[in-house]
């Protein structure tokens, strides 16, 4: 691949890399949407590669056209996602498969989300998932309020890594990182066995129950 | 028409807007007679329609909109009478009698049926038809600027045309605009349709709307831009004008042609930015998802992992390093003075200050008014209050105690009364040895 930047020197001294680096660090995922700065990573991939492989991690590029850092030592932390954002995830995931979305340009509301979710997942299970220390869920007021604010919670974290945008207060676009979320049941093969894949490659973790990094 | 402020109150209008119950209802093929009637009146010139002519156009527009209508005359009796009750058509008769059976539209019925007509297509051709005339008309104003003499001249020839002809051109520009809008809202719902029914299949049906909207408002995006810089600049001409010769009606009427074509040509813009960012959009769609899953499987397997994820649970990892290690810039400080202020002398030298009158001497009234009898301190305290001012009287009477208590001895008696010395002040009582006489005195 050509790149217009013939050193690792050029791509440091670049005005866009420490907001890209700091970016890539922090867990954000780099998509086209993101113009100027995926066209850095873009032109410096050759170059930043090597370098991020040097504090054990990858910076790893998908054909959906987004990057993002992969830790695979230990000089770099990371985090998995919490099991709300997970099930967030998949769902907007889901939506951005769905060809109905592709009238508003991607955008979906809050309410879409929570519809499709709680559609998928039975309610009392879904709060149990965001709430895995509370044993009753006998108050269905109680039951609602978690789930609003376990949503919410995930939808604002899941911005800050890249997968969605804000539009307003109840609007969301949807990005290419999601298909991310995808991944395990992108291929033919037996679903099982592409998530054993995944997890022996680093990319996935299986969660006990309750677990789920606060970031 | 004058454009003047309105004395009516709002407040009242609609009121009386209730009051009658004003409403309208119009089923398609109510608007559907209407605009035919338009359309008739257009083509063969007619300013009004008779009876039989009414009823001939609606069993055309029955035909099309509901066929089999049995009882065609009583029907279309019906809705006459119902569109003259919603004062959408009238009878006339050309020498201001009511004559039976001619009709015309009113007023109302023309806008309605225009709008519903008239938003029609935005092309290069139309636009450029619109601008054209626009800038015409535009250069006809200008040079009765140049001409206008008064204010009359003014107000024909200049804020006339820009009011009603120009102001009419630009509502057609906004009209199709709003078609071309609606168009465009219709095409984003028809491929989100197209994908959904058809999947892989209408790919490259979805490209070919694609590219024709692109290629439609790129059109109409240049000639906006081209036509409106000469707009403005014929408009701005004449505001000059306006403004040397102190037609104020006239600059604000040139003003507000002016805003309402910056914001024509806004729409261009953004209607391009908002058309670019949704075709980028399907382009992805087709790209990332139908054409990597042809079968359209990939939703339903998802939904499956969905529902199943709760019995095995799994998360993405991502990078989180929040707290990057930034050095401090170090600078060369040499070793921080301590603490400290500076040092004053606390003591400060003694100057001596000549004393000032002190008072009557309080000790020598005491002393009198013991030896002349008094026997407890009220008395003493009454005897020396005799003899000094009243401004001093208080002072003394709180010395008078101390005095007495050092120059007699005071016998104490287990409650000492309390006794006025002066209408004010009550003093706590001592009895007292009588005080001897010094020898040789």
């Amino acid at each position: 691949m050509s790149s217009r930047f013939t050193t690792l020197e050029e791509v440091v001294r670049d005005a866009r890399f420490p907001d890209v680096d700091l970016a890539l660090r922090r867990g954000r995922h780099i998509d086209r949407d993101d113009g100027d700065r995926y066209a850095f990573v873009t032109d410096a991939q050759e170059h930043l590669e090597p370098l991020y492989r040097r504090y054990g991690c990858e910076l790893v590029t998908q054909s959906q056209g987004y990057f993002y850092l992969l830790p695979t030592g230990d000089q770099l932390s990371r985090r998995h996602l919490t099991a709300g954002e997970m099930l967030v995830g998949q769902v907007l995931a889901l939506l951005y498969l769905d060809p109905t979305t592709v009238a508003s340009g991607g955008i979906v509301s809050r309410a879409l989300v929570l519809d499709r979710l709680t559609g998928l997942v039975p309610e009392r299970d879904l709060a149990s998932a965001l709430e895995p220390k509370r044993r009753r869920f006998d108050d269905e007021r109680v039951v609602h309020e978690i789930i609003r604010k376990g949503v919410g919670q995930a939808l604002r974290r899941l911005m800050r890594l890249g997968f969605i945008e804000p539009v307003d207060s109840d609007h969301v676009r949807l990005r290419a990182p999601l298909l991310r979320f995808a991944e395990p049941v992108r291929g033919l093969r037996d679903a099982g066995e592409a998530l054993e894949r995944l997890i022996a490659r680093g990319e996935i973790a299986e969660l006990v129950t309750g677990e789920g990094s606060e970031p | 028409m004058q454009n003047g402020p309105s004395s009516r109150d709002p407040h009242v209008l609609l009121s009386g807007l209730n009051r009658g119950r004003v409403s309208l209802e119009l089923g398609t093929l109510d608007l559907c007679f209407l605009a035919a009637l338009h359309l008739r009146a257009e083509r063969d010139g007619l300013a009004s329609f008779d009876e039989e002519l009414v009823l001939d156009v609606f069993e055309q527009v029955c035909a099309l909109v509901e066929p089999g209508v049995e009882t065609m005359r009583k029907r279309a009796t019906h809705t006459i009478q119902r569109l003259r009750t919603q004062r959408l058509l009238a009878r006339v008769d050309a020498t201001g009698i009511v004559a039976a059976g001619e009709y015309s539209l009113t007023a109302l019925a023309t806008v309605i049926v225009r709008s519903f007509l008239e938003d029609e297509e935005l092309t290069r051709e139309s636009l450029t038809l619109l601008t054209g005339a626009m800038l015409s008309s535009l250069g006809q104003a200008r040079a009765a600027a140049e001409r206008a003499r008064g204010e009359e001249d003014w107000r024909a020839g200049v804020v006339a045309p820009l009011r009603v002809t120009v102001a009419d051109l630009v509502s057609g520009i906004e009209r199709r605009q709003r078609g071309l809008d609606q168009q465009q809202e219709e095409l984003r719902k028809e491929i989100g349709q197209l994908l959904q029914t058809d999947w892989f299949g209408a790919v490259e049906r979805c490209q070919a709307l694609l590219d024709a909207m692109t290629g439609t408002l790129k059109e109409l995006n240049e000639v906006l831009l081209r036509d409106s810089n000469q707009i403005q600049a014929v408009l701005l001409e004449i505001q000059q004008l306006a403004a040397a010769a102190g037609a104020a009606e006239a600059e604000r009427a040139a003003q507000r042609v002016s805003e309402q074509v910056d914001r024509a040509a806004a729409w261009g813009a953004s209607r391009q930015e908002a058309w670019s960012g949704f075709y980028q959009h399907v382009h992805r769609f087709v790209r990332d998802v139908v054409r990597l899953d042809p079968d359209r499987a990939l939703s339903q397997r998802l939904q499956e992992q969905i529902r199943a994820w709760r019995a095995r649970p799994f998360a993405l990892i991502a990078a989180s390093e929040h707290r990057i290690r930034l050095l401090r810039p170090s600078s060369a400080r040499g070793v921080r003075p301590p603490v400290a202020r500076p040092r004053a002398e606390r003591e400060r030298q003694v100057s001596v200050v000549a004393a000032g009158e002190r008072g009557p001497d309080l000790e020598a009234l005491v002393d009198d008014a013991l030896r002349a009898g008094a026997k407890n301190l009220a008395g003493v305290t009454r005897r020396v209050v005799a003899r000094v001012d009243d401004a001093s009287s208080y002072r003394a009477i709180g010395r008078v105690a101390g005095i007495v208590g050092g120059l007699a001895g005071v016998r104490r008696s287990r409650e000492r009364p309390w006794v006025a010395v002066t209408d004010a002040v009550e003093i706590e009582d001592w009895s007292m040895d009588p005080v001897e006489e010094p020898p040789g005195e």
